[in-house]
């Protein structure tokens, strides 16, 4: 818990939005679980105690209400208009539950602040206990407190929520990372760590440290290396296709071609996206090379797009596919764009492509990468 | 025998003035005489001479390089071989070197994507060249003189006003002294201390430009070569610069390598300096073996080494050709400690990792290179470009040196990130 008295936010008075569920904004129980978004004026239930907590440093401004059904069967429109409603207060700031170990609160929580940040551009802190279903879904788009899993401790949980959200509002640095910012580390701010990697300032260069760990590992001595090692899985080279004649050949590549304009927003780096593609409209016999482009930021792409086969090997396919070599292209071609994805992701997008190919009896898959 | 011995001079401002000189760890530099010295080359047709202190609202964009001023003060030996002089091996007798000042060298007219900035104030003023006073070179090319010529011009020019800078310095007190002195193939016979070699991984041609490669190695370029050995003074003094873009990695980074640093700190005391291997990143399967296996052979058979630290420039597949070193090095019965990058802030540390052999238990983790930087600073100047230079934004999203916001990755600032260990920073999870 943080003493806010020292946080400082130029002495300005922060605005805060406040969004509760129907139980904690006091509208009833489960048979209020189905209703739609409500607007209060000012502080209701939980946002009582969170503005004692904040005194003068802050007013909440009004509080939004939702039935927990009503918002976890529709997450995305009912967020959607809770951004229109959010967004004439004029707020600085958006606290949301906490949400203790309810699920279906923890979604909406997490989904409200989420859209809060990416939408209106405005900070975001919600509260959960670690087994909410919500933390897990939404900790990397937003911060999520860590919280106890019932209302007990309320109070201090409330106290905790508003003394990082003014931490991270104030206009401090934190000279321990290299971007300045205020926050601290999640084990030291108590919060859910969001899967993103910050620069953070060390006692000794790398090249100092590296000197330590090897005269460490020469002289047998314990050293523990600062990069943790994934432990991948050995996979076996499956066997060969035996019978060419009778195979369903699908392709995958990983060099970012898509269509002209990029309609899905395939990311060129860090890109998360798996795009599907009709093979006989994106990659037709009579094609213009002006329909495509590469969203890929790891290699020149000036030979692919002088020739798409230099990437998907369609023409070559088609032909052994009319003179019966093979039985049939796969009539999806998966497009993904591999230039730094977390490892993690790579492994999800595999298996949503195996899953589609073994459904449909696919044999055997051309896998171009760059 | 190689014995360099490194003589610096502490300085604490940059003035012009009407004749080029250091006096009381001030540089006055008469500017009009490093413009014609500039200018001797037919590659250039004008120069912009800017000179930049802390705390300044001047960003510095387009920048190539950034370059310690260093000189020698023998005259047997020469100043940045197959760049300024003619070839012969660095790293023996004394140099001059200022401390506390850098030469920053813009090419205004690059079209490459990833051109460097350098902001002297602000939330971006990060990295050590923020604290120091500077000269900014920014030349502009003559008629009908190519990219790729002008850019070897760009980086010439650069280098001059180092020599031209150090040499000023003649006859001004002296505040540190550091010695390199290792001759390799009798050292630490009989110590009983591990042999600890270098393997400087110092190119990939991942961002060659119309398929040419820098001139990093006194003068030329590395491109095709294989694993060669050097001495490390060699890296200290002159004989390796830096690509012709900042990726993470500077020639003032270089010239003071924090590694051979480290290295020689140790020397004698709980290591013998075995040596260095230098290498590039190899885009062929087949020469990345290759590649593994001679540097491997060199660094356990030839230079003898028990243990080896591993550095690369840039992320990515590079990151594959350093692990198999390091696996083909482990398997030699050469022990290792491996530098990893970090190259996205999306997800978390372990899911970032794509190759990773099981032998290799310490790794150094060197920083995420990419993390997003949101800066609000308005310039009063712009030096190397214009108010309309764009600046490389990591989603696409055109912006431009004169704008009030920038959003910019670390690495982008010279000096932001460092290959070679040079910066006491590692990436964490948030």
């Amino acid at each position: 818990v943080y003493d806010i008295a020292e946080e400082t936010m130029d002495g300005k008075k922060l605005r805060i939005v406040h969004y509760l569920n129907q139980f904690f904004g006091q509208q009833g129980g489960e048979d209020k679980a189905d209703m739609g978004l409500k607007v209060k004026e000012g502080p209701v239930g939980p946002g009582i105690a969170l503005q004692d907590i904040l005194a003068e440093k802050g007013e909440v401004a009004a509080t939004i209400i939702c039935g927990d059904n009503h918002y976890a069967e529709n997450i995305e429109a009912v967020t959607e208009e809770a951004l229109t409603l959010i967004k004439p207060h004029e707020a600085d700031l958006l606290v949301a539950g906490p949400a203790f170990a309810a699920g279906r609160y923890g979604m909406a929580c997490g989904a409200l602040c989420a859209g809060v940040q990416e939408t209106l551009g405005m900070p975001a802190v919600t509260g959960m206990f670690e087994e909410n279903p919500g933390v897990d879904l939404y900790r990397r788009k937003t911060y999520i407190c860590k919280t106890g899993n019932n209302s007990l401790k309320m109070k201090d949980d409330l106290a905790h929520m508003a003394g990082f959200a003014l931490k991270l509002l104030s206009k401090g640095i934190n000279a321990k990372l290299v971007s300045k910012e205020t926050i601290g580390r999640p084990s030291e701010d108590g919060y859910f760590p969001r899967g993103i990697l910050k620069n953070e300032y060390t006692q000794k260069t790398a090249a100092e440290r590296s000197v330590d760990m090897l005269l460490a590992k020469l002289q047998g001595r314990p050293f523990e290396s600062e990069v943790p090692v994934p432990g991948f899985e050995d996979i076996p080279v499956p066997e060969s296709v035996k019978n060419m004649g009778s195979c369903r050949i699908a392709v995958i590549s990983d060099g970012g071609l898509v269509p002209r304009g990029n309609p899905d927003k395939m990311k060129g780096r860090g890109n998360q996206l798996l795009a599907v593609y009709d093979m006989e409209s994106f990659l037709p016999e009579n094609r213009s090379r002006e329909g495509y482009e590469i969203a890929h930021t790891g290699y020149l792409p000036f030979e692919v797009m002088e020739d798409i086969n230099r990437l998907v090997p369609i023409d070559a396919l088609r032909e052994l596919e009319k003179d019966n070599v093979i039985e049939k292209v796969y009539p999806r071609f998966f497009s993904t764009s591999g230039n730094v994805t977390s490892s993690k992701r790579c492994g999800e997008i595999g298996e949503e492509i195996a899953d589609e190919l073994k459904r449909e009896g696919v044999q055997a898959a051309i896998l171009t990468s760059t | 025998m190689m014995k360099l011995q490194i003589e610096s001079v502490d300085i604490r401002d940059v003035k012009a003035a009407q004749k080029t000189r250091v006096s009381d760890h001030i540089v006055y530099i008469d500017l009009q005489e490093l413009e014609e010295l500039i200018l001797e080359d037919g590659r250039i047709r004008s120069v912009s001479l800017d000179l930049v202190s802390p705390g300044d609202r001047a960003r510095i964009v387009n920048l190539d390089d950034v370059i310690q001023p260093r000189c020698k003060i023998d005259r047997e030996n020469e100043d940045f071989p197959g760049w300024l002089s003619k070839m012969k091996v660095t790293g023996n007798g004394r140099t001059r070197s200022l401390n506390g000042i850098a030469v920053l060298v813009s090419n205004p007219c690059t079209i490459r994507e990833y051109a460097a900035l350098l902001d002297m104030s602000g939330p971006g003023a990060i990295g050590p060249y923020t604290t120091m006073n500077n000269i900014c070179v920014s030349p502009m090319p003559a008629a009908n003189v190519d990219d790729r010529d002008f850019e070897n011009a760009v980086k010439a020019a650069g280098l001059k006003t180092a020599v031209y800078l150090a040499g000023a310095a003649e006859g001004h007190p002296v505040d540190d002294i550091e010695t390199f002195d290792l001759h390799i193939p009798e050292s630490g016979k009989d110590t009983g201390l591990p042999r600890v070699a270098y393997y400087y991984q110092m190119y990939t041609p991942q961002r060659d430009f119309y398929n040419g490669a820098d001139p990093v190695f006194y003068g030329r370029e590395l491109s095709g070569i294989l694993p060669t050995v050097v001495h490390p003074n060699e890296i200290l003094d002159g004989g390796i610069v830096n690509m012709h873009k900042i990726y993470g990695l500077d020639t003032y980074s270089i010239q003071n390598h924090p590694i051979v640093k480290a290295l020689y700190k140790r020397h004698g005391k709980d290591l013998v300096f075995a040596g260095a291997v230098i290498g590039i990143a190899n885009m062929d399967p087949v020469l990345r073996q290759r590649k593994a296996m001679v540097a491997a052979s060199l660094i356990s058979n030839v230079l003898g080494a028990d243990g080896v630290i591993l550095t690369k420039i840039l992320g990515g597949l590079v990151q594959v050709d350093l692990g198999l070193v390091a696996e083909a090095c482990e398997q030699a019965g050469v022990k290792t400690v491996y530098f990893v990058s970090f190259n996205d802030s999306n997800g978390a540390l372990e899911e970032q990792i794509t190759f990773f052999p099981d032998c290799l238990d310490a790794a150094i983790n060197v920083g995420q290179s990419l993390e997003w930087m949101r800066l609000e600073m308005e310039p009063e100047k712009i030096i190397g470009g214009t108010p309309e230079t764009r600046i490389l934004h990591p989603a696409g999203i055109a912006q431009t040196a004169g704008d009030r916001i920038i959003e910019v990755e670390q690495s982008v600032f010279a000096g932001g990130f460092c290959h070679i260990g040079g910066l006491p920073i590692m990436a964490v999870d948030y």
